[in-house]
């Protein structure tokens, strides 16, 4: 910024004036292509299906649909999709903790690169495809079944697929490298100087994680929550390779009343819960995101106080 | 690969320090961090081996093992649909990719260049887009394309391509200008306004010094979205129209009747093919960084530095 | 990142995330994207691809598994359309598409159910035919044309016509069940947690008021209700899947006991290893008597294309190779004749006597339509507990 000083005012008043319009054609596409059309289920979702081969009317505007949307039946499936994603959530968080920190911590630079990739290169191969390759491997009459069977720890074909169980092991698989990359980069960009500091103080490994790694991978880890569980809840794909009648969650749900029950109104209106849904966990991760960085701040000043007091 | 262009400064702490590290690390600990670690990436290939593995079954159906053959890729490359489907997603990819970049790299500029409170709705606006989740756009979107191709007669709403180009293109536009943004932050303007001093026109300024500046985010917020728009499922199989049916809709849509290993004879060959391409790629990198020096900020910036 | 003071703005969060978590991962994506480029160029020169929503090609909207691919192959190669299938699992799903898309689906032909056709004129969905186009409509056993549902067979022309029953694992259940009385009772006992029910709202429904006696096609509420109460709580708990194609997990032993259409059933057990291992049943109550019919899409890019092919599959010996892979009637004179002198397997899965015939009832699109919709959806979140 030091060259704002130099430049002459009147040129880079305009330069940076033009510049501001080059964001135009985003919020133009995004509002034609993103904003009407949620405007549009809005719309929907205040009116009602009135025949069964007329998708939506809105002659008559009223919440029922809401109230509709919210009966025992859909609030279950949203129920138990949250639980899905809670756990699956949680689930990431402490399988690839751990994998992140071997390879931003304990890995030389050469090897962290290899590795890095190969965490990326199953992400590659298609999301659906992936999920089938578990679907094959879950199947009662699959090899694995038949291998574990075989060395006798199961007696009678493997009875996975097409549980919640399948679902769940699905979705912590097919999110994991959402969660292992933020956490990674937080890792990777810490100052080390920091632990072995922190060691120096007198520290054990258990402290210094707690008070210097964690404090410091907490941007990563609140990305890696948020990027694996916002597409979770919407998740449609994972439950209806792996979950069978037994595992579906709430993207099937409005997905069925837009492909099946021709009831827009009603698809609309559990959209809308959903969508609502979402934002409210976003809001609540960003107040806990600030919460806990308060708290931690707090903490580590009352520590070094503490510290400070004790060595005088 | 890209992550062993690092700060020097840290790697020289680490490695002096390793010897006082080690005193107060237990390896044993090490040693299971490690056998995680190697477990954690055995969990992420499984089922893609699984599937490199099935892709060689001669049987009629991709689950049940038959005998081992590679009738399935002769099979998957004379089976017309697919080799069409391969296309359609290709094509849309291409294409997301194209408009999500103009966009992006323009409104990243944007964002870097000057604030304001437009910015901050900007920003909010792509973070709605982000979080999102694809079965809300895709319902939203499917009424709104038939609104506008059948009921007001734009009718080039009514094909498939332009459909999965534009609902592809809304997260992978996101995800291009953040990174656009990043790049851009990074770097001070001293140059452009130093180019501005000297009288060069906007156009020229920015062609000469803005875009060679930013023009490594773009490359990768363009592949980034290219590859966001070939696994996209969901959104697919609401806006695509007969005729222009993507890969991964074919795919799912066999998931209900019949999966044949040709499916995964084609997953294969394509993870060859990004192996591929994924070495040739780290070698012109490597190469490039050696021959010019500037190729480190290159492989910094992609690697989000 | 490590000195900057942890700020809230969540869009911030994710910014940094992605771009620096995944602008690596685009880096190496970047490989997909040059490598499949590559592909497209191999595809293009060497497979001698096919066109991807050319207006030459003809787009089949159908039930899963509903053709003989070597017919569609023989097909292109005598009269150049290239053909796209796509597959739906019931009727409500192809209608939905229809409406959805009004009239720019993009679909040549489909093939809706009976009941449904009048509703689906009506509203518009299907083009009238051209019957100057279909000179081999004579080859049609005249019991299946110029039905109520359809009078002069305006909109649509017979595909094929089946019924409803279930297979079940004979090394599972080792009694031996005949109605769908003994369906739902295996249902809640050595099936429970092995079942498929399909994916077809009114078929669920038929098989219940069957089996209580009631007229399929009833719209008495208390009826309605009875099977809501049944279908939800007494049935969900013990279904394991929705599937209107059971023959793949047939064909794996993947189920005990799956609700099923007649030809698909017989996919699978011809397709498992042990065909005795798997058996039919045509439920003594009786059944649904479905006939599927092609019809043309209203808007279709390639009416042509469609006439011509609809024309193709009633040539008696196409037609015959059609049933001999799906194993289904296709309602052309002498057709059972001809496949018993093929030697079609398990011929029983097929052809029904005249007593079975008798029992069978035809569908009827009722105004419970939408509540047995609505139960459905019902049972599907129900199921998942």
């Amino acid at each position: 910024m030091t060259a704002v000083a130099t430049a002459p005012p009147r040129a880079r008043r305009r330069f940076t004036g033009s510049v501001g319009l080059l964001a135009l054609p985003i919020a133009a596409w995004l509002v034609f292509f993103f904003i009407v059309p949620f405007g549009l289920i809005l719309w929907y979702s205040f009116g009602e299906k009135p025949s069964l081969y007329v998708t939506h009317s809105n002659d008559v505007l009223s919440l029922a649909r809401y109230v509709e949307a919210l009966d025992p039946a859909f609030l279950t499936t949203f129920w138990r999709t949250t639980q899905i994603a809670i756990v699956g959530t949680a689930l990431c968080l402490l399988i690839g903790f751990p994998i992140a920190y071997w390879m931003a911590v304990k890995l030389s630079p050469r090897a962290r690169g290899i590795v890095l990739a190969l965490v990326l290169v199953p992400y590659w191969t298609n999301f659906l495809v992936r999920t089938i390759g578990w679907q094959i491997t879950l199947s009662p009459e699959g090899f694995l079944s038949d291998f574990l069977n075989g060395i006798g720890v199961l007696n009678g074909p493997l009875q996975v697929l097409y549980t919640q169980q399948a679902v769940q092991l699905g979705v912590v698989y097919n999110y994991l490298p959402l969660m292992i990359l933020p956490l990674y980069v937080a890792l990777e960009r810490m100052d080390h100087r920091l632990l072995e500091a922190s060691r120096d103080l007198g520290g054990n490994w258990w402290s210094s994680f707690w008070r210097v790694t964690i404090p410091l991978a907490l941007p990563g880890i609140m990305s890696g929550l948020l990027l694996v569980f916002v597409p979770l809840m919407g998740d449609y794909i994972t439950p209806s390779v792996l979950g069978g009648a037994s595992g579906s969650m709430v993207g099937q749900m409005v997905a069925g009343q837009f492909q099946r029950a021709q009831n827009w109104a009603l698809g609309s209106a559990m959209a809308i819960c959903l969508m609502l849904a979402i934002l409210l966990v976003v809001i609540l991760f960003g107040v806990l995101f600030k919460l806990i960085g308060v708290a931690l701040a707090r903490f580590r000043h009352l520590g070094d106080l503490d510290r400070a007091g004790a060595i005088s | 690969m890209t992550t062993t262009v690092d700060r020097p400064t840290e790697r020289a702490a680490e490695t002096r320090d390793e010897p006082v590290a080690r005193k107060h690390r237990t390896p044993l600990g090490d040693v299971v961090l490690g056998i995680w670690g190697v477990a954690g990436l055995l969990f992420l290939f499984f089922p893609v081996l699984v599937i490199v593995a099935y892709s060689f079954n001669t049987g009629r159906q991709l689950q049940s093992w038959d005998g081992f053959g590679l009738d399935s890729y002769a099979n998957a490359f004379n089976n017309p649909t697919i080799v069409a489907t391969i296309q359609v997603s290709l094509m849309a990819a291409a294409g997301s990719a194209v408009v999500s970049t103009i966009l992006g790299s323009f409104a990243g500029v944007a964002l870097a260049r000057r604030g304001g409170r437009w910015a901050v709705w900007l920003v909010a606006l792509l973070g709605l887009a982000m979080v999102t989740p694809e079965i809300v756009n895709a319902v939203s979107l499917l009424p709104w394309f038939v609104t506008l191709g059948a009921d007001w007669g734009l009718s080039i709403f009514n094909l498939g391509q332009v459909r999965l180009v534009i609902a592809h293109s809304l997260f992978a536009c996101a995800v291009v200008t953040f990174i656009v943004r990043a790049r851009m932050a990074g770097l001070n303007e001293s140059l452009e306004e130093a180019a501005a001093d000297l009288g060069a026109p906007p156009v020229q300024r920015f062609w000469t010094i803005t875009f060679p500046l930013m023009r490594p985010a773009v490359i990768s917020g363009a592949l980034l979205s290219f590859t966001l728009s070939l696994d996209n499922t969901v959104l697919s199989s609401f806006v695509s129209v007969a005729g222009s049916t993507p890969w991964p809709v074919y795919v799912f849509a066999s998931l209900r009747s019949t999966l044949r290993p040709e499916i995964a004879a084609m997953s294969t060959v394509m993870l060859l093919l990004t192996l591929a391409v994924l070495a040739l790629v780290a070698i012109v990198l490597s190469r490039a960084s050696r021959k010019t020096g500037d190729g480190s900020g290159l492989a910094q910036t992609l690697a989000g530095g | 990142m490590s000195d900057k003071p942890v700020r809230v703005l969540l869009p911030e969060t994710m910014a940094s995330a992605f771009s620096k978590g995944l602008s690596r991962r685009a880096l190496l994506g970047g490989a997909l994207g040059l490598g499949v480029t590559a592909t497209l160029a191999a595809c293009s020169t060497g497979g001698g691809g096919g066109g991807g929503g050319s207006a030459s090609g003809l787009n089949i909207y159908t039930w899963g598994e509903y053709d003989d691919p070597a017919v569609l192959k023989d097909f292109t190669s005598e009269f150049g359309p290239s053909i796209t299938i796509d597959s739906y699992g019931s009727n409500q799903e192809m209608i939905s598409k229809l409406v959805t898309a009004s009239g720019t689906s993009g679909y040549d032909l489909c093939v809706p159910t009976h009941q449904y056709i009048p509703q689906m004129a009506a509203s518009d969905l299907l083009e009238e035919l051209d019957h100057s186009k279909l000179p081999n409509m004579k080859n049609l056993d005249a019991a299946y044309i110029d039905q109520e549902f359809d009078p002069g067979n305006t909109y649509s022309v017979p595909k094929d016509w089946g019924s409803t029953g279930y297979v079940y694992d004979t090394t599972v259940i080792t009694r031996e069940l005949t109605s769908w009385a003994d369906f739902w009772d295996a249902a809640q006992n050595e099936a429970s947690g092995k079942l498929s029910l399909l994916e077809d709202p009114g078929e669920i429904a038929y098989s219940y008021f069957l089996a209580n006696g009631i007229d399929p096609n009833t719209t008495d509420e208390g009826h309605l209700e009875d099977y809501r109460v049944f279908i939800t709580e007494t049935i969900a708990p013990h279904v394991q899947a929705f599937e209107s194609y059971p023959s793949g997990t047939i064909a794996q032993n993947g189920r005990v006991l799956a609700h099923a259409w007649n030809g698909d059933a017989r996919q699978g057990i011809l397709n498992n290893e042990d065909p005795a291992r798997y058996k039919y049943v045509t439920p003594t109550e009786g059944g649904n008597l479905w006939q599927d019919n092609w019809a043309i899409v209203k808007g279709a890019p390639n009416a042509d294309a469609a006439h011509e092919f609809i024309n193709y599959v009633l040539d008696p010996e196409v037609s015959l190779q059609e049933l001999i892979y799906i194993g289904y009637h296709t309602a052309v004179q002498g057709i059972e004749e001809a496949a018993t002198e093929a030697g079609v397997e398990l011929p029983e899965l097929i052809f029904f006597t005249p007593e079975q015939v008798d029992k069978l009832v035809f569908a009827k699109l009722t105004d419970a339509e939408q509540t047995i919709v609505s139960i459905y959806d019902e049972l599907t979140a129900a199921a998942g507990q």
